[in-house]
């Protein structure tokens, strides 16, 4: 009888466009279409700024010693055109106006510093705000700052080495996996657990308040079945769907990585492979399936309780902040899955998966966790089913 | 058959229903004390005005809610005991139309066939002779979102009864239908009479309550002012028509 019950909900949802919409359509695409736009627009932008003639101002350099280096600097790296100011007033002036779009400040005594070999201060002035402008001043900077190490070097008839006795060098020790575990392991957690509660939300409403408030509850408890079994029919749906949320979210994230190119880095690809094992994918959706009951848990007495979709709507929206919140616990660096962290429902599931990724995850994390979520579960249901069968609940 | 005796329904208030109710009562009587006798084979009326209690006793015989003391038989089964047995013989229509507007006429008749148990063949057979009894095969296989008020009405009904009910309990089943759909269901309840089946009808239209009811109790704030015989009543009364002695027995 639950199967039946499930079998037609899963009907009746199937055709309401509105879950639809957050269960597959909005899952699958989201990724794929803002990851697509975002490398695009990033994208475009750095070319336009990179392909731009920058005008740079120069102030002091009554020598022309900067300003021929700037000129012999390959249009390649970015073009330009080099104007002479006569005071730092106007190079910030013309800044600011927007006529130009870096300035450089030579010191007036940058020849006897030169000749005295001692140091010569270079100052930039740029607008931080406009895209590529930081990176055009360190790229001038840093050509101009080779051309005065090779000067100097061979007015001291030096090489490189004399002047670097030391050099350290750094071995990461961490596989690619723990460090993609690490690194981006927070963002998995985070799309399954928000698409996860988004994937439920309707349907809880929907089957529960919704019903009530049609008039369709009502006939459905005249029948000869237990509420539990209603219960339990409904409830198989809004965890399918929040299920099936939650993996078409991760499915979207992987046709745009794997398809269209959106993770033009080998390594990166390479550890994603290596990641996307059937244990792990199985290890996942154990994660997953408590926690989306636990979700469901939540929201259906919240549904049940609701005297209509406005209001249970009102009351669940802002529970899933409360919800997905601890999942950007993922983000922070540091927070490790112990005995405390292993109680905390999302948190635990966040930073089991984390360390999932990155392979770290013993059997006994894996178990407690997978018990705790279990068991919160288990608790949700029971307060479904305490709610559900409360008259003043059930009708209006 | 339906024995109904010293059936009481208290209902708790909340802080908000309190404050409309004007009262410090924390419960509100909904059902005092009723006790009825409905037969088989003939059509009982419950009457009374807006918030005289009819839908709470309605759904107390229905099983939807638990009374707060008394006791309730369905055809000899202790409905309070051993509500899921009692349900198998109830057929209810609400009073407000209750459907799946996503889901087809024939999705919804299977699906409540499915849930009473009631088997392939008989189904088939039943939903042959309820669609023709209720001029539905037009409409089987739209959407229940695009019918009419009378259309849904029918598949409410085709709803209620396609597991053959021996007790059948009408909430206002005629409520704004037009005239053809409401003879239509007139029909039907009289021929679940004529099929010996135990009809209890609640109405606010008088005449249709005189066409059809062979008993009829009026209950008023809970409590019962009248039960026995419409023969009974008729011969009782002390006002020319029907509405005139209702009011007057609702406002002595």
């Amino acid at each position: 009888m639950i199967f039946r019950i499930f079998r037609k909900e899963l009907l009746d949802t199937l055709r309401d466009r509105r879950t639809l919409m957050t269960m597959l359509v909005i899952p699958i695409l989201i990724f794929p279409i803002t990851l697509n736009v975002f490398v695009e627009v990033s994208k475009s932008f750095e070319e336009s700024a990179s392909a731009k003639t920058v005008k740079i101002g120069v102030v002091g350099d009554d020598q022309n010693h900067f300003i021929k280096q700037l000129k012999s600097i390959p249009d390649s790296l970015g073009p330009k055109k080099v104007l002479v100011f006569s005071d730092s007033t106007k190079l910030r002036g013309a800044i600011d106006s927007k006529k130009i779009e870096l300035g450089l400040i030579v010191p007036k005594n940058e020849a006897s510093l030169r000749a005295k070999e001692q140091t010569v201060q270079l100052t930039w002035l740029l607008d931080a705000a406009e895209v590529g402008r930081n990176e055009r001043a360190q790229l001038y900077g840093s050509s101009l700052q080779a051309f005065a190490d090779a000067e100097r070097l061979n007015k001291l008839g030096l090489r490189s080495e004399q002047i670097k006795p030391l050099q350290n060098t750094t071995i990461n020790c961490a596989s690619d996996k723990k460090m993609i575990g690490q690194l981006a392991g927070g963002f998995l957690p985070y799309i399954f657990i928000a698409f996860g509660f988004i994937g439920c939300m309707y349907p809880a409403i929907d089957l529960f308040t919704g019903e009530k408030e049609r008039g369709t509850l009502e006939t459905l408890l005249t029948v000869p079945v237990s509420r539990w079994k209603i219960l339990v029919g409904k409830m198989l749906v809004v965890v399918s769907s929040g299920m099936l949320a939650a993996t078409c979210a991760l499915l979207g994230l992987f046709i745009s990585i794997e398809f269209l190119d959106l993770a033009a880095n080998k390594e990166l690809l390479d550890v994603i492979h290596s990641v996307l094992t059937p244990t792990f994918i199985i290890s996942m959706f154990a994660l997953l399936m408590p926690l989306v009951i636990f979700f469901a848990g939540v929201m259906i007495p919240i549904a049940i309780y609701a005297k209509s979709f406005k209001e249970a709507q009102s009351i669940i929206t802002p529970l899933n902040i409360v919800m997905v919140l601890p999942a950007m616990i993922g983000f922070f660096p540091g927070i490790e899955l112990n005995f405390t962290t292993a109680f905390i429902p999302v948190v635990n599931v966040v930073l089991a998966t984390k360390e999932l990724i990155g392979g770290t995850l013993s059997l006994g994390s894996f178990l407690s966790v997978f018990g705790v979520m279990f068991l919160l579960a288990c608790v949700a249901i029971s307060l479904s089913l305490r709610q559900f069968g409360k008259e003043s609940n059930i009708l209006n | 058959m339906i024995q109904v005796s010293n059936l009481r329904k208290e209902f708790l208030l909340t802080r908000q229903q309190k404050k409309e109710l004007n009262t410090t009562e924390n419960k509100a009587l909904a059902v005092s004390d009723l006790s009825l006798s409905c037969q088989a084979g003939r059509i009982f009326s419950l009457l009374g005005p807006n918030g005289a209690g009819k839908t709470t006793t309605l759904r107390m015989l229905a099983t939807l809610i638990e009374p707060s003391s008394g006791k309730i038989q369905i055809n000899g089964i202790d409905a309070i005991a051993h509500p899921q047995q009692a349900r198998m013989q109830i057929g209810f229509l609400t009073g407000s139309t209750g459907l799946y507007a996503r889901l087809t006429p024939i999705e919804v008749i299977d699906y409540y066939a499915d849930l009473y148990g009631v088997e392939k063949s008989i189904r088939e057979q039943r939903k042959e002779e309820l669609f023709t009894l209720l001029h539905m095969n037009d409409f089987l296989h739209k959407r229940i979102g695009k019918l009419s008020t009378g259309m849904k009405q029918k598949v409410s009904i085709c709803r209620t009864m396609i597991h053959d009910p021996s007790v059948v309990i009408f909430d206002e089943p005629t409520s704004g239908l037009d005239v053809i759909t409401a003879e239509n269901i007139i029909k039907l309840i009289r021929s679940c009479k004529d099929q010996g089946k135990t009809v209890i009808f609640s109405s606010h239209i008088m005449s249709e309550v005189d066409l059809l009811c062979d008993d009829l109790a009026i209950i008023h704030k809970g409590e019962l002012k009248f039960s026995g015989t419409m023969q009974d009543f008729k011969s009782q009364m002390q006002t020319p028509n029907l509405t005139e002695e209702f009011i007057r027995i609702v406002q002595a």
